[in-house]
């Protein structure tokens, strides 16, 4: 449990453009390298390897941006949330900029546990005719061992399609999760043979895919 | 001045796919766009990102160049094997990362020269990037390819691919190149006339208006090289940085995204190193020696942690605990950084007591392993090699590393050092055992499990502009069987051994050793699918040895000949200040068993580098002798202690 004399400050950033290709380790070294920068009160570990005490929400997939991304970070003093979110967006780039800031509470749940439904939105080379249609399932490969997860013990809502975005909720699960990405190259794959005929505009391809919000579970 | 061409829109679809994209998105915190410039010069490193990132030469020479008037300088580096592939099919040449622009339609390209192994990587790059590989084959509009770095003090293996080449440090030289080229191109001049200027500023060396003479030529005339027109000069003489003790050691640095080696902090506190070993051509190529005060080093390492948030920091040098102020820079670090959670880290750890005290003082909690490199397995050949260690050196530093809660040690050897025996092979075996002796005494009973010693082995590769430039190296079967005896010499079963690939260090012998006619090889090379010799899983030795027979060199000969000191060497007509006689004497010292004391710490050895460049050694506060040192300067009385100046 975090240390209840310490104050933790919850950020909300994105993660876009040309940067939504970082992994999620990338990501969480830039983060803390921009807090080291905009010179925040950060509490520091004791032991053996002293450390920030930072912690971070649901991985992000290589490739998949996001408007809504957060971590928490354990800070020794009290800085007025606006003063802190400002100095950090001094110490940021462009497309991985916080916006916003707030305290939460000592028995809070974890960024990496407090939002388990995330909706995702793909913007897509052109209107798909007739829709999609997610693939019952999906085969992923993890640990070199092959599984199948069923789309639908994921899936909280979605497909919706307006023009050329797909929109789609996933749940994540204590036991593992359905990554956004991996379901949305299968969907298009499916597409793509089912409609293999009209030839003329090539595959159908996900120009970007974006986490737009995350929230806990109903 | 035309618009860069801009590939990101090509190169993005392809990056989702790529291994480790983040090597080619640019956007970094701290880097730099200089959209009003007129000059536009691109520093590219050999090898991919992780590699090239961290490389101090590159940071130092794209903010120099940012620094000027009218210049900009961009970052460039090789993609990983797969996506050079990759670009190649979908017909994308290299780009800088800045303005995601073809390197080719740079006004100039730098490339740096950080290894021998690095070779076939130039090739790979100018291929890449499309321009000719051979500077007589370019264009007036194609870029000017200038080279640089460690691997230009013996410049002729990379000779035809580079229209000009700078030899020694390039703080003011390339940018002063670069705003000559500049006003030459404004002024309509053509390209013959810009190498021309070129080849008559002091620290740069045009290979193309020299004659390349056979080898009796050169032995008679004393150089290989001979004008093609008058007035040029015959030697080239290194730049040296005059300002570096006195210049600020925190610069603007990019914090990359992905992890890159020395993924840190670097703050260089001093340049050179005067203990004279033998073999090692930083030691001589590097001098004099010139230390940024503590003060200096203090203000840039705090003012960097803060304008980078890095976790880190490394004060880095050749040998960094030989810094007259270290013990003192250390203690303000501590004091300045304590409950940051900030490592500071001193590589190069000096072989004594003292060493263990400055290693200990950063360690924290934390104690990994500690490398130390004594080399040699006797006291007879580290003599040779000028080492200027004792094994009584070596013991202190283990009983203080294991007494203070270290418990892994790594020691360093090279293998085929001139006059080695089997009995200086038998004699690592030997030292390291009783390393491991001393550690299991130093360390409480209970623990003594625990304790590691490992021994790590190289092929021992001549470099050229060193006392042991004449001397051959051995052959790589031979080198084996020697790996073979200390293997079979080690008894103990905590103490490992490790050795690195004859086969690649014997290229590298190639590289440093060999004359013009070398680039052919590494051309051939090249052409049969030699990239990325550095990674051991893309060394392709098949491709050099075709390429050998191909072009007609024998590279064992090149790598293996001795020679007299009164050989001119290929790179006779490049100096590093330190001069030919100094070398060929402390070959001769070599041969009877006799060192050489570091100036540094005592009276001056003549190697000629002060008086030659106009400069002397620039030290914080005189340095305390320890270890051998001490015994050298006991010697000489400690005479010369006058000669350390402050900074």
């Amino acid at each position: 449990m975090p240390d209840p004399n310490l104050f933790r400050l919850r950020v909300e950033f994105c993660k876009q453009g040309r940067l939504a290709l970082l992994s999620h380790l990338e990501v969480a070294r830039a983060l803390e390298r921009a807090v080291r920068r905009a010179d925040l009160p950060f509490a520091v570990s004791q032991g053996f390897s002293p450390h920030m005490k930072i912690a971070f929400g649901a991985a992000l997939p290589v490739g998949v941006g996001s408007t809504c991304e957060v971590f928490d970070l354990q800070m020794t003093r009290y800085v007025p949330p606006e003063r802190a979110l400002a100095a950090l967006q001094d110490a940021s780039v462009d497309d991985l900029m916080p916006h916003a800031c707030r305290y939460i509470g000592p028995r809070d749940a974890a960024a990496s546990v407090a939002y388990p439904v995330a909706a995702y939105r793909a913007l897509l080379s052109r209107a798909p005719e007739g829709g999609l249609v997610l693939p019952a399932e999906v085969r992923v490969v993890r640990k070199k061992k092959e599984k199948v997860l069923r789309t639908a013990d994921f899936l909280v809502s979605g497909p919706q399609v307006e023009g050329a975005v797909a929109s789609f909720e996933l749940e994540a699960k204590p036991d593992g999760s359905l990554r956004p990405d991996v379901l949305l190259r299968a969907c298009l794959d499916a597409w793509n043979e089912a409609h293999s005929a009209d030839g003329e505009d090539g595959p159908l391809r996900a120009l970007s895919l974006t986490r737009v919000s995350q929230r806990a579970a109903r | 001045m035309s618009k860069l061409t801009n590939l990101w829109l090509r190169l993005e679809p392809l990056l989702a796919a790529a291994e480790r994209p983040a090597r080619y998105l640019n956007h970094e915190f701290g880097c730099v766009r200089k959209d009003d410039a007129d000059f536009r010069f691109c520093m590219v490193y050999p090898d991919t990102y992780e590699l090239g990132q961290a490389n101090q030469a590159l940071r130092i020479l794209v903010n120099a160049v940012n620094a000027a008037e009218h210049l900009a300088a961009e970052r460039a580096f090789l993609p990983a094997p797969a996506f050079c592939d990759t670009l190649r099919a979908e017909g994308i040449p290299l780009f800088s990362l800045e303005s995601c622009a073809p390197v080719a339609e740079f006004d100039a390209v730098g490339i740096t020269l950080p290894h021998e192994l690095a070779a076939a990587n130039v090739l790979e790059t100018l291929d890449l990037a499309g321009i000719p590989l051979h500077a007589d084959k370019r264009a007036e509009d194609d870029p000017l390819v200038l080279g640089g770095g460690p691997c230009a003090f013996n410049p002729e293996p990379y000779a035809p691919f580079f229209d000009a080449i700078s030899i020694g440090e390039g703080e003011e030289a390339v940018p002063e190149a670069l705003a000559l080229i500049r006003r030459l191109r404004q002024e309509g001049a053509p390209r013959a006339a810009i190498l021309r200027a070129l080849a008559q500023t002091p620290g740069w060396y045009v290979p193309s208006l020299y004659r390349w003479r056979s080898e009796e030529e050169a032995q008679a005339a004393g150089l290989w090289i001979e004008p093609l027109e008058d007035g040029l000069p015959e030697r080239i003489e290194k730049r040296l940085y005059e300002g570096f003790s006195a210049s600020s050691g925190w610069e603007p640095c990019i914090v990359p995204f992905t992890e890159v080696v020395h993924d840190r902090l670097n703050v260089e506190i001093l340049r050179g190193c005067a203990r004279g070993c033998r073999f090692c051509q930083a030691g001589m190529m590097y001098r004099p020696v010139r230390e940024r005060t503590a003060d200096n080093v203090v203000n840039s390492v705090l003012a960097g942690l803060a304008a980078t948030g890095y976790d880190e920091v490394s004060l880095t040098s050749l040998s960094s605990t030989d810094h007259s102020q270290i013990a003192q820079i250390l203690t303000r670090l501590n004091r300045a950084l304590d409950g940051k959670g900030v490592r500071i880290s001193v590589p190069s750890q000096r072989l004594d007591a003292f060493g263990v005290d400055m290693a200990g003082l950063v360690a924290g909690q934390k104690k990994g392993g500690l490398t130390f490199a004594p080399e040699a397995g006797t006291q007879r050949l580290r003599d040779v090699i000028n080492k200027n260690v004792t094994e009584d050196d070596l013991f202190g530093a283990i009983d203080a590393a294991f007494a203070a809660g270290w418990r892994r040690c790594k020691l360093y050897f090279m293998i085929g050092l001139p006059t080695e025996t089997d009995d200086d092979i038998k004699g690592i075996a030997s030292l390291a055992q009783r390393a491991y002796d001393r550690a299991k005494a130093a360390v409480a009973p209970e623990q003594r499990g625990s304790v590691r010693v490992s021994v790590s082995v190289a092929l021992f590769v001549p470099k050229a502009q060193t006392p042991f430039q004449w001397d051959g190296q051995i052959a790589p079967e031979e080198a084996l069987r020697r790996v073979d005896l200390l293997r079979r010499s080690v008894k103990y079963k905590a103490v490992d051994v490790h050795w690195h690939d004859p086969s690649t260090s014997f290229v590298e012998a190639v590289m440093s050793r060999g004359g013009r006619e070398a680039a052919q090889w590494v051309e051939g090379a090249w052409r049969r699918g030699a990239r990325f010799d550095a990674w051991t899983e893309c060394f392709n030795e098949e491709a050099w040895r075709e390429a050998a027979a191909a072009c007609g060199i024998d590279p064992a000969a090149v790598a293996q000949t001795a020679w007299p000191t009164d050989r001119v060497m290929p790179w006779a007509h490049i100096s590093t200040g330190v001069s030919e006689r100094f070398l060929a004497r402390e070959r001769r010292l070599a041969q009877e068993g006799r060192t050489t004391p570091d100036c540094t710490f005592g009276r001056c050895t003549a190697c000629g580098a002060c008086p030659d460049l106009g400069a002397e050694n620039q030290l914080a506060a005189p340095r305390t002798p320890s270890g051998a040192h001490a015994a050298d300067a006991a010697d000489e009385g400690r005479c010369e202690e006058g000669e350390a100046r402050d900074a």
